[in-house]
């Protein structure tokens, strides 16, 4: 029980957390930079991927889109 | 959109009049309508944009006994006529060459050990549209491919949408595959211990008596969660999980099974539940003028693989136009609940071990390691001042990884695996127009 509650309080920091992040748009140009995207290159990714599950016997929790860069 | 509608209305007036232009002039201002709501609000602004992206990888593994090259030219366009609607086709190719080991034995019976030669060619053909409204994006996709001895075809959605001032990014996404896999035709009565391997693909897919074709259903689900904390600080949590269930072994591979050399087919169970948790972090160093990435992730199935990654990797502008890129991974993993290197030794009649038995080493105990890198150059240009007078985005790539494998106990007869050593290079080109 003490460890679902500790679980519970941590879900609620954290969830109140994000709630008061804020990253202004003016304060995006680092963000919005290619560097600075999770799926940076996502042609050439997938195929490195493609690879590396042709040899291993896990799969999945690839990059997904998304940088903060908030600009589409 | 009320252009779009009274160009609809003008056009059906001018060539019908009656009962029957009206039902006309009504059924074409629905689907104008429609077709106004799908592009919504930001239908005003029009995009018109096509990208292309041409690449080419290059997989070698160099071995004495076992050299395997993989060539995979692919290319990929993507048209964006409005802002809110991307339509992409893609075509993609697998030329497999080389030599692969179509019996596993382990050290009981070392004389058991052979090359067979392989080629083979996968086409896999996709396609899909992507819908864009304010802060959310709808996608669908749908990918079909083929080769000698398998065919797949896959269908996929996702939603994303962006929120508290787009700091905060959700997707989920859905795949199915429905993938059918050629083997032998045996009774499903027959024992697998009485089962042979598959040894060509010659009468696959075709009513040859000695052909059947067996079925792989594959579900995919994924969650991800994109967060930027500060101006220079963003994290990336990914949830995939998995479900395969149909013939899940390599038709072509037999495995010792008996002290006397008994061979019988790779035997698998027909189900495998897969979950893995990534977690990401992108931290740029204003000293350093350097984005550095961190990835940790971890993977469990029901055939008890457990594995850990880790990633680093560090980007950074050596000049306006040129990006240079390093990273490594380490990987590690456990067996699966039947491996086995030899299944001569006793293995049980009842257990995990005495009722499946795999050849495959993705299904042992391993570590790899990888170290790699890129380079790219980027030029960006502007709808009156383009790149060359032709693009409005150019784009050239070139990377290369190298990857050392080491096999915990896979053995070949008994003998040491040669071919853990391998490179993957791959040269990209991209173009907005």
């Amino acid at each position: 029980m003490r460890k679902v509650s500790k679980l519970l309080l941590i879900g609620v920091a954290c969830t109140s957390s994000v709630g008061c992040v804020t990253v202004r748009p003016e304060q995006r140009a680092v963000l919005a930079d290619p560097i600075m995207r999770f799926d940076g290159n996502a042609e050439e990714e997938s195929a490195r991927q493609h690879v590396l599950e042709n040899r291993e016997g896990s799969f999945g929790g690839g990059s997904v889109e998304g940088g903060g860069c908030g600009c589409n | 959109m009320s252009e779009v509608v009274s160009r609809a209305n003008h056009s059906a007036a001018q060539h019908h009049t009656g009962p029957t232009s009206r039902r006309v002039t009504r059924a074409l201002s629905a689907g104008a309508c429609l077709w106004a709501l799908m592009l919504g609000g930001a239908g005003e602004t029009q995009a018109q944009v096509a990208d292309l992206d041409v690449r080419t990888t290059v997989f070698t593994e160099p071995s004495p006994d076992s050299e395997m090259t993989v060539l995979n030219p692919s290319i990929r366009l993507s048209v964006t006529p409005w802002d809110a609607l991307s339509v992409h086709a893609g075509y993609e190719a697998d030329i497999v060459s080389g030599a692969s080991e179509p019996t596993k034995s382990g050290g009981i019976s070392p004389d058991i050990v052979s090359h067979a030669s392989v080629t083979d060619v996968r086409h896999v053909a996709s396609g899909g549209i992507t819908l864009r409204r304010k802060e959310t994006t709808l996608s669908v996709s749908y990918g079909y491919g083929t080769e000698s001895d398998y065919r797949s075809q896959s269908i996929s959605v996702s939603g994303a949408t962006e929120f508290l001032k787009r700091n905060t990014r959700l997707e989920l996404s859905y795949s199915r595959g429905f993938d059918q896999v050629c083997n032998i035709n045996y009774a499903a009565s027959l024992s697998p211990t009485l089962r042979p391997r598959l040894d060509s693909s010659t009468g696959c897919f075709t009513s040859a008596d000695d052909r059947q074709t067996d079925d792989v259903d594959l579900d995919s689900f994924q969650g991800a969660w994109t967060q930027t904390w500060t101006p220079v600080l963003a994290t990336q949590l990914v949830l995939t999980g998995g479900l395969q269930h149909g013939f899940l072994g390599n038709p072509y591979r037999a495995v010792v099974i008996g002290p006397g050399g008994q061979l019988a087919q790779e035997h698998h169970p027909e189900n495998r539940a897969r979950g893995a948790a990534a977690l990401r972090m992108r931290y740029y160093i204003k000293g350093m003028d350097t984005a550095v990435g961190l990835g940790v992730r971890g993977y469990s199935d029901t055939w008890d693989v457990l594995s850990q990654t880790y990633e680093l990797e560090a980007e950074r502008y050596l000049l306006k136009w040129l990006r240079l890129l390093v990273r490594g991974r380490y990987y590690r993993q456990s067996g699966a609940l039947f491996w086995s290197d030899d299944y001569t030794g006793g293995e049980p009649k009842s257990g995990p071990r005495g009722q499946y038995w795999t050849g495959d080493r993705e299904l042992s105990p391993l570590s790899s390691y990888l170290l790699g890198g890129r380079v790219l150059m980027n030029f960006h240009g502007r709808p009156g001042d383009r790149v060359i007078g032709m693009f409005l985005d150019l784009d050239a790539s070139f990377g290369l990884d190298v990857i050392k494998t080491n096999l915990d106990e896979f053995t070949w007869a008994g003998g040491e695996v040669n071919d853990t050593f391998a490179t993957v290079a791959s040269v990209g080109l991209g173009a907005s127009f």
